[in-house]
């Protein structure tokens, strides 16, 4: 380290340094070199300031490494102040599959209502007519051909399609 | 203002270099974690100590202190100074700890009053004489090297560490630019640094 950066490492002491200086600090090679640095400073200064002599030589910045790189691993390793470890399920990447298994599901679905001719989605509109009260003829082929036609886009699982049907039933359920 | 109070407003100030350290954890930099660790490991132990009076036992929850904090800081919003928010996670592990092990607090000393914590360490000091008499060759030694630097970096390092005086006031009383201040600093602890370095290795445990 040279002594352009160990005076900003200086500077840090006494929170006199600027940002650019401090990033430039971090972003070098050999952080270790700059932390022993660091240590060694601030023990200075609690010898100076004669603080807390039965602690003057503790270090825990190792062990709180150790720790932190286990936990980045994905390893609780549950030693933190003697703590037993703790085993956990996996939740997010059960929901993960969980979830692909349905919009595979979904598609497989939508595809073959997709897939339907001309033919078979007028067979489709021959379907038990629901007992509707107060509406004519024409207003009941009217809502069965819309109800058919939401169904079909649901089979591709557009959500804004089911916001339509809702409306649609909600209006038939107001007005009746 | 007394020197005592001000050394006392120095230390409770939203440390500048704290945000920055901050900032760079945040952005995933570790390296600057581990001066923050560092910079406050001794005075987490000795907050912890007012609780807990075994050095294995201070030692360990101190670790657990900053792994806490490091988990923790997304959530530091920053209304308060890094270091009293790290005080107060140090408190609540000590009280926890003590909880766990169905021991009342040893300490009336709460959270909130964390900032004015320095003074009055109660942790026992179990140093054998060997470490005591380590120690002392560590004070004795200090005083020679400050002692052994030129007078014009002496001022600046004591204004500093003993006082706690910003670089601007120390310019302002040595009458010299900042940047002579701010390099005289760091002279004196490169001195003193080469004059300590071998025993301070010898101290970590």
């Amino acid at each position: 380290m040279d002594d352009r950066l160990k005076e900003t490492l200086s500077a840090m002491m006494d929170d006199e340094a600027d940002e650019l200086s401090v990033r430039r600090l971090l972003s070098r090679e050999g952080q270790d070199e700059v932390c022993a640095q660091f240590q060694r400073w601030h023990q200075v200064r609690d010898l100076i300031q004669r603080r807390n002599p039965a602690v003057d030589s503790i270090d825990v910045s190792e062990g709180v490494r150790d720790i932190l790189e286990g936990h980045d691993q994905g390893l609780d390793r549950g030693d933190v102040a003697g703590q037993p470890a703790r085993k956990r399920w996996h939740w997010p990447a059960v929901a993960m599959v969980a979830l692909a298994l349905a919009v595979g599901f979904g598609a497989g679905t939508g595809w073959e209502s997709g897939s339907l001719s001309s033919d078979q989605l007028a067979a489709a509109g021959d379907v038990p007519e629901l007992p509707i009260k107060g509406m004519d003829e024409q207003q009941r082929e009217q809502l069965s051909r819309y109800l058919l036609q939401h169904a079909q886009h649901n089979s591709f699982g557009s959500s804004h399609a089911s916001m339509g049907y809702a409306r649609a039933v909600s209006a038939s359920g107001a007005e009746y | 203002m007394t020197a005592d109070s001000d050394k006392q407003r120095d230390e409770n100030s939203d440390s500048q270099t704290d945000l920055q350290l901050v900032r760079k954890v945040r952005h995933g930099d570790r390296s600057a974690f581990d001066l923050l660790v560092v910079k406050y490991q001794s005075r987490v132990a000795s907050i912890i100590g007012r609780y807990v009076y075994d050095h294995q036992e201070v030692m360990d929850l101190t670790q657990e202190t900053f792994v806490k904090a490091f988990r923790a800081m997304e959530r530091f919003r920053g209304d308060s100074a890094f270091y009293t928010w790290l005080y107060r996670i140090a408190v609540n592990t000590a009280k926890n700890f003590l909880e766990s092990r169905s021991r009342r607090p040893q300490s009336g000393a709460d959270a909130a009053d964390a900032e004015n914590f320095e003074d009055g360490f109660r942790l026992r000091d179990n140093a054998s004489p060997d470490r005591l008499l380590h120690r002392d060759q560590l004070q004795r030694e200090l005083e020679a090297a400050i002692s052994a630097l030129p007078e014009e970096l002496r001022s600046a390092f004591l204004l500093r560490e003993y006082d706690g005086l910003s670089y601007d006031d120390i310019a302002g009383i040595l009458e010299c630019p900042i940047g002579t201040v701010r390099s005289r600093i760091f002279r004196a602890r490169e001195s003193v640094d080469r004059h300590l370095g071998p025993l301070l290795n010898d101290t970590r445990t």
